[in-house]
Parts: C-alpha cells; sequence; structure tokens
C-alpha cells in the first residue's frame, strides 16, 4: 500500500442541511458569514436565493435544499451562508448550520452510492464515515456549474411563455 | 532582451509619435509650405527611428530613416511638398502601423522593400536651390534663433547671415541648472541693431542695462568689452538669467530706438533639462536623442500605466467606504438621540462629516483616474475623412474640436464605432462633390464638424456636416413606402418624431431617393450602440443646408443618477435617461382597453404596466401608486411601482457572471445602508412589453 496516499489528509468544512452532514473541501471556502439581508432577483433560476452585499461586491446566493430539489430551509440564528469561489465565480451557499472544520484522511473516502438522501451521485464527491456520523461531500464544481445553464435556459423559457 | 516594460515605455512613445506624424502630415497636405509640422514629422521619425535601432526593431529603423531622408530633403528645400510626397509619406506611415501592431500582434512583417523604393525616389527636384531654398537654409542653419520678432515698422533682420548661438559649456549649464532651482530660466536673446546706427557703443549699454535689470547677463557674443566699444555687426547675442517670460523681454527691446529685431530663445531646451535624470534611467526605455534645439516648450505631464482593475478595486473599496460611513452617520444621529449633545457626540459628528467629505472626493478623483481624452477616438477620424474624400472626389475641411474632454474608457470604446459610421454618412451622403456645391452657391470644400464638450454631468458629441440635408416629407413618404406607418399615422407625426423615424430599424432608403440615399442605413444600430451605455442621439436636419447628429453621454459607465423607488420590500433604480416623468395614480383612475391598464394623461392615453407583475413579486398594494413614465416618441409607457424614494447617484455593478444577463434588469447596486437595489434595465422591459401589447392585440 503506498504510505503517502494513506497519509494523505483532506480538510472538510462540515454543515448541515435538513438534517443531513455535509461537507465541502477547504480550499474552496473563502468564508463563512451570518445570514444577513439578501435582495431578491427576480427572473433568476429558482435556486437563487437572490444578491448579497459582500464588503462591496455583489455575490450571488442559492438555497443548496432547492438546488438539490428538497425543501427550502428554515432560517434561524444557526444559518449560514458559506461563501465559496469555484471556477473563477464566487457564490454563497445558504446551510442551516456549519458545525466544524475536519481532518479525514483521504483514503476514509468511500464513493458515493447512486443516490443518497434524494441527492444524485453526480453531485457528490463521495462519503465519509467519521466518529459514527455519515458526511456526505459534495461536488461543487457539478452543483454550481452543471445545470446552471440548463436552469438558465428554463426560466428564459418560463419567461418566453409568460410574456407569449 | 527587454523587459516587458520597456517594450511598453516603447510602444506608448512608438504610438504617440505615430500619432503626431498622422497629424503633421494632414497639416502639412493642407499647407504645404508650413515648417513647424515638417519639423514635427522629422522629429517623431528621427526618435521612432533611434529608439526602434535600439529595441531592435530593424524593419522600422530603417523604414523611418527612409523617411527621414526624404523629410530631410524637403526640409532643405531639393524636394516640394506634393501629393505624392504626401502619399508616400501616408503609405510609410500606414506600413509603420503595421509594423508596430506586429510587435504585440505577432505575425508576419509585412514587406517594407517597395514602400522603402518609393521614398527613395519620390518627388521631383524642387526649383534650384538658390532662389527658393535662400531663407529656409537660414532657419536650418540657425535652428535655436528662429526667424526674429520684428516689431511694428522694424525692419527684418532676415537679411543678416546668423549664426546659432553656441551649445552651453559645462560650467554655464551648471549655472543655469542652479538658477532654474531658484526659478530663473536662460534665455539667448538675439537683438539686431540698424546697421546704420551712429551711436552703437551706447545703444549696446543701454540695451545691457535695460536686461540687466531683469536678470542677470552671464555671457554675450562677441564679448561685453568689445560690444560696448561698438565692435559689433548686426547686432550680438545675450545670455540672460531671468523670471520674466520672453513676450516682456522682446517688448522690451523693441522699445529701445535702433533695435530692428529681436528672438528669445530658451537657452537650454527640455531635453537638456531632463538629461542627468535620463542618464541614470534604463538607457533603453527612453532613447530619445536631442534632434534640434527647439524654441517652443512643452508641458510634459507625467504619467504612470495602471491596470484598470486596480482602478476598479479601488472604485469597489471606496464604494464599501462610503457604506461604512452612512452606518457612522446613523451611529451619530442615535448616539446625539441617546445623549443630547454631548461633547463627544459633536466630535463624532465632526469625525463623520469629514469622513464624508473625503470619502466623496476619493470617489470623484479614482473616477477621474479612469477618464481619458476623446482625442484617443477623435484622432483617428482626419486620416479616414481625408481618404473616403478623396476617394469620391470631394473636398472637405474637417475640424475638430473639444479633444482634450475626457470620457471614461468603457465609454470611449463604445463610440468610436458609432462616431466612424455617422462621419463616413455625412463625408458619402451628405456633403455634396466640389461643383454640385458651387453650383449650389455653397462653398467648394463642404464643412464637417466633430465636436465634444461638456454639458452638466454629461458629454455631447456633435457630428455636423453642411451638405444636402434631409427632406422630413421624404422621410415620412419613405417611412410609409416601407411599411413601417400607415399614411394617416405619417401625417400625424410631429416633425421632430419624423425625424427620429431614420434610427428605426430597417429604415433605409438606398436607391429610392437621391437626397436621402444611403442616409439612414446603420443609423438603428448607431443608436443601438449609444443606448446601450445609457446615451441618447438624436438628429437636426435642414434641406440643403446640412444635418448634424448629436450624441448624449454618461461620463462614465459606472455612476449614474437613477430614480429610486420601491416595491414590496426591495428597492430598484431607475436610470435617469430612461425615465421621462413621474406621476401619481390613484386605483379609481386606472382604465381597461382590452386587456391592458392605461391612464389617461393630458389627453393621451398612457399605457400601465405593473412592475410587480412583470417581475413577478408582490406588491404593497394601497391607494397610492406612482409611474414611471419611460420610454420616447409615440412609445410611451407607465412602469407601475408603490413609492417613489427620489434621485441619488448610484455605482453600477454587474449581476455578476454566475447569474449572467437576467432580462429586465441591467445590474445591482449598493445602497447607503448596504443592501442592493437592483438596477431596472428599462430599455429592454419597454422591448418585452412591446412584444406582449402585439401578443394582446392579435389575441
Amino acid at each position: 500500500m503506498d504510505r503517502v496516499a494513506e497519509e494523505r489528509e483532506v480538510q472538510l468544512v462540515v454543515f448541515q442541511l435538513l438534517d443531513q452532514t455535509y461537507g465541502i473541501d477547504i480550499a474552496a471556502v473563502h468564508e463563512i458569514i451570518r445570514m444577513e439581508s439578501i435582495t431578491y432577483v427576480p427572473r433568476a433560476p429558482e435556486f437563487i436565493e437572490g444578491i448579497i452585499n459582500l464588503r462591496g461586491r455583489i455575490i450571488p446566493v442559492i438555497d443548496l435544499g432547492k438546488r438539490f430539489n428538497l425543501s427550502a430551509g428554515e432560517r434561524t440564528k444557526a444559518s449560514r451562508i458559506i461563501i465559496v469561489e469555484v471556477g473563477g465565480v464566487t457564490v454563497g451557499m445558504i446551510v442551516d448550520a456549519v458545525l466544524e472544520v475536519l481532518r479525514v484522511p483521504a483514503s476514509s473516502i468511500e464513493p458515493p452510492p447512486p443516490i443518497i438522501h434524494g441527492i444524485e451521485a453526480a453531485y457528490l464527491r463521495g462519503i465519509v464515515l467519521w466518529n459514527e456520523k455519515l458526511i456526505i461531500l459534495l461536488n461543487l464544481d457539478r452543483i454550481l456549474f452543471e445545470h446552471e445553464q440548463r436552469a438558465l435556459e428554463e426560466a428564459q423559457e418560463r419567461l418566453a411563455a409568460a410574456t407569449t | 532582451m527587454f523587459t516587458d516594460a520597456e517594450v511598453a515605455v516603447f510602444l506608448d512613445e512608438l504610438d504617440e509619435k505615430i500619432e503626431v506624424i498622422s497629424e503633421q502630415l494632414l497639416v502639412l497636405e493642407k499647407d504645404r509650405g508650413n515648417r513647424a509640422a515638417l519639423q514635427e514629422i522629422f522629429r517623431a521619425a528621427h526618435t521612432i527611428k533611434g529608439s526602434s535601432a535600439i529595441m531592435g526593431y530593424e524593419k522600422m529603423s530603417t523604414l523611418t530613416h527612409e523617411m527621414e531622408n526624404l523629410l530631410d530633403r524637403l526640409r532643405h528645400g531639393e524636394l516640394e511638398v506634393s501629393t505624392e510626397v504626401v502619399d508616400c509619406l501616408f503609405q510609410a506611415l500606414d506600413t509603420l502601423k503595421t509594423l508596430r501592431a506586429r510587435v504585440t500582434a505577432g505575425g508576419e512583417e509585412p514587406d517594407v522593400g517597395p514602400v522603402l523604393a518609393w521614398l527613395r525616389r519620390c518627388g521631383t527636384p524642387a526649383r534650384p536651390p538658390e532662389a527658393g531654398a535662400a531663407p529656409f537654409e537660414e532657419g536650418i542653419a540657425c535652428p535655436a534663433a528662429p526667424v526674429a520678432a520684428a516689431g511694428a515698422g522694424g525692419e527684418s533682420p532676415a537679411g543678416h547671415r546668423v549664426e546659432p548661438p553656441p551649445p552651453l559649456d559645462d560650467v554655464e549649464l551648471s549655472v543655469v541648472r542652479e538658477a532654474e532651482l531658484r526659478g530663473f530660466r536662460a534665455y539667448w536673446i538675439t537683438v539686431h541693431i540698424d546697421p546704420d546706427c551712429q551711436m552703437k557703443s551706447v545703444r549696446a549699454f543701454l540695451i545691457f542695462e535695460n536686461l540687466g535689470r531683469t536678470g542677470e547677463i552671464i555671457k554675450s557674443l562677441p564679448p561685453a568689452e568689445e560690444i560696448q566699444e561698438g565692435r559689433y555687426d548686426w547686432g550680438f547675442r545675450v545670455l540672460l538669467l531671468t523670471r520674466e517670460e520672453p513676450r516682456a523681454l522682446e517688448h522690451l527691446m523693441m522699445s529701445i530706438a535702433e533695435v530692428t529685431g529681436v528672438s528669445v530663445v530658451p537657452a537650454v531646451t527640455p531635453e537638456e533639462y531632463r538629461a542627468p535624470a535620463r542618464q541614470q534611467a534604463a538607457p533603453a526605455a527612453a532613447p530619445t536623442a536631442r534632434v534640434e534645439a527647439v524654441p517652443e516648450v512643452r508641458r510634459v505631464s507625467q504619467t504612470v500605466r495602471i491596470d484598470v482593475q486596480k482602478l476598479d478595486t479601488l472604485m469597489n473599496l471606496v464604494g464599501e467606504l462610503v457604506i461604512d460611513r452612512t452606518r457612522l452617520n446613523r451611529l451619530v444621529e442615535v448616539f446625539g438621540g441617546r445623549y443630547g449633545t454631548d461633547e463627544l457626540v459633536e466630535t463624532l459628528n465632526e469625525i463623520s462629516s469629514h469622513l464624508g467629505q473625503i470619502t466623496g472626493d476619493l470617489q470623484e478623483h479614482i473616477m477621474k483616474a479612469r477618464m481619458l481624452p476623446v482625442a484617443q477616438v477623435f484622432n483617428r477620424f482626419p486620416r479616414m475623412v481625408r481618404d473616403l474624400a478623396h476617394k469620391l472626389g470631394k473636398e472637405i475641411d474637417f475640424l475638430v474640436q473639444g479633444k482634450e474632454t475626457e470620457l471614461d474608457r468603457n465609454v470611449l470604446e463604445v463610440i468610436a464605432d458609432p462616431l466612424m459610421h455617422l462621419i463616413r454618412n455625412a463625408v458619402d451622403h451628405g456633403i455634396e462633390p466640389p461643383e454640385e456645391r458651387l453650383r449650389l452657391g455653397k462653398p467648394r470644400a463642404g464643412r464637417l464638424l466633430l465636436k465634444a464638450s461638456y454639458q452638466e454631468s454629461f458629454i455631447v458629441i456633435t457630428v455636423e456636416d453642411d451638405g444636402r440635408g434631409m427632406d422630413p416629407a421624404r422621410i415620412r413618404e419613405r417611412a410609409v413606402e416601407m411599411g413601417l406607418l400607415d399614411r394617416e399615422a405619417a401625417a400625424r407625426l410631429p416633425e421632430r418624431e419624423v425625424l427620429d423615424l431614420v434610427f428605426l430599424p430597417g429604415f433605409s432608403t438606398a436607391g429610392t431617393v437621391s437626397e436621402l440615399s444611403g442616409r439612414g442605413v446603420g443609423l438603428d444600430v448607431v443608436r443601438n450602440q449609444i443606448e446601450q451605455i445609457n446615451g441618447t442621439v438624436e438628429m437636426f436636419t435642414a434641406v440643403g443646408a446640412g444635418t448634424r447628429f448629436t450624441i448624449k453621454l454618461p461620463l462614465t459607465l459606472a455612476i449614474i443618477r437613477a430614480l429610486m423607488v420601491t416595491l414590496g420590500e426591495q428597492v430598484y433604480a431607475f436610470p435617469l435617461t430612461n425615465v421621462v416623468e413621474t406621476m401619481h395614480v390613484r386605483p379609481s383612475e386606472i382604465r381597461r382597453i382590452r386587456n391592458n391598464e392605461v391612464v389617461v394623461v393630458r389627453g393621451q392615453v398612457l399605457p400601465l404596466v405593473r412592475l410587480a407583475h412583470l417581475f413577478q413579486v408582490p406588491d404593497a398594494g394601497g391607494e397610492q401608486l406612482f409611474a414611471v413614465v419611460v420610454g420616447s416618441g409615440e412609445r410611451r409607457v407607465g412602469i407601475i411601482v408603490d413609492r417613489l424614494l427620489g434621485e441619488q447617484e448610484i455605482v453600477i455593478k454587474s449581476l455578476g457572471e454566475y447569474l449572467g444577463r437576467i432580462p429586465g434588469l441591467a445590474g445591482a447596486t449598493i445602497l447607503g445602508d448596504g443592501r442592493v437595489a437592483l438596477i431596472v434595465d428599462v430599455r429592454g422591459l419597454v422591448k418585452e412589453i412591446g412584444t406582449e401589447e402585439v401578443a394582446y392585440a392579435a389575441g
């Protein structure tokens, strides 16, 4: 067995969303902020919650729950916006709570099952069992970009339907 | 190899010199005896020759070397400025531009052989040098002492052969430099004395006395003792350190009897002033050699190249500062309410308002840093007009005014195309051929004006010709023929709006009405481009007298004035350029025509659209509604919102790559309290509403 691979670790930001525990690679995380007033953007794709002002920058915020076609989460005091940067684009993701930053050996990541808690495997990087907790690792690239084009096209179709 | 920065400096200089040559060639073409223009071109070519050789652009330096040779023949009167010479130089300039483009873009270098050959054989020999070139040669032999300023009634001293003043030696130079630090400047003053003067020594004494009062004489030619003994020929020359203006010195000298001419030129050229600094700098970066002693002193503005992104970042930072300032203001209010006029509260108040002022200034200056003079775009047109006029056999006086007017670089990039279009149109279709103009009693050469000026927070660009103009009746007719309007509607249309018709897409008159031929083609594109940057374009025309296009642009794309409104809990911004007026609407006043809501305003039916409906968001409801009237001409629409908040300057931000373009929205802005407001894309919405109306009408 390759020792180096065995010892390699992955740092995860672990958060809660609709009673499940998820993790994303810390390298993608820019910062984590409290909920703030989000400006609703009409005609944007459904899962876009709106835009916020992050120190002078306009950042879109998505609702991960809606993104996975699960129900929208409830906003509580524990709700946070995780600002991630993926593929040169900065996006905020609303989560129910941020739990911890975790170091896990890369070897402990297992391939995802075809579907888990209603989320397709394509959106997942894998799963980790850690201290008897199941952490679902998200594939942000897929989540943020794969359906973006389709969703926008759909929105445009809806708009066209509404105006003709 | 040279660093990128060195190449950048070289290219900057090259661009500048190319511009100079281009500009001055046009001057020279019009005024063939213009020595100053010739000199400028020569100097520019010479500079390029030197720097391109250092940078290793061989073709460029060979080319400019040949240009220089040709120019030198012109300067020495061996050759006269002819159309062929100008064309040849233009050709060389174009080749130079191509070579320059290769430096950045790469690709194959053009073959400079043919143009080199042309430069060598170009032109016919001028008249024998002794006849035509005598005054010329004097000027060359004596570059630092141009033709002396002859006073009223004074005799021109041109007959004298005057040697140029010798260059200053090191000791003199150091004296001059030191005096410079104390605010003095050094001038060579050349004084011509009437050859019939009887008391040469007394005259000289008087002159020395007078000059001595204005400063310090540090040298004279011939030496002072000889002059004061009257041992001089045509006059003499004095090196003076003074704080006086050259003009004043000239006046002073000319007021002395028997002085027939005087010239005052700086003894040290700007190049020489900078020389010590140059030596320390990287030699390749600024290789301008001293070419000629030029009497003219140029103001050199000091610049630093900055990445636009850095300026954008600065702008964002200021934006944050503005938000914090607003928060601080609020805090001051709260404190004031809680603790009354406590001393600390007052201090806080002071700090807050001072901070506000500084933030405002900072914002303004960063905005200004993004501005560039319109010359960047305007300078390409004289050449274009010249070429086009030549091709079409027209004569055109092309006037460019207000080149120094500054505009945001983004705006500048967008206007180049529409302007080119309008100018081309004016040359092609507006201005008549010379014979026709003469027949019409107009001057042979058409007049074309391109002008930029400020008007409040806008910049106005005018393109005006004195050509054929357009006949509104014809436009009306044509619009009916093309099915854009029915005859009745066309007849009803007020004249101003008739002129607007030429901007409609597809309004083409090609091959139909001769006066309109081609005019209007692509004007819809022009309007589109200009409206995209929140500008407006209008046309005025009179048959036989000409056409004028007036383009009004915001100074910057980054900041606009907007009308802020609320809808539900959110704030929306309407760019003010799109807003015609605002009005109160009571729900009881709203009528229905088919499925559309309308309201009658001043006897006119105004269609209404609810923004809440367009954006599918909840509105506040209630008895008080407000309509923001937008659109132009016949197409006015009232957009219903909940409340009007007032006008405000806003910084436009894009919604970002992730959201991309959302129809009906032009971007977002950050409000004083840190919240985000959306900017409504009014033109987009009006278009959308248009299709909606059509759909209703059809259904």
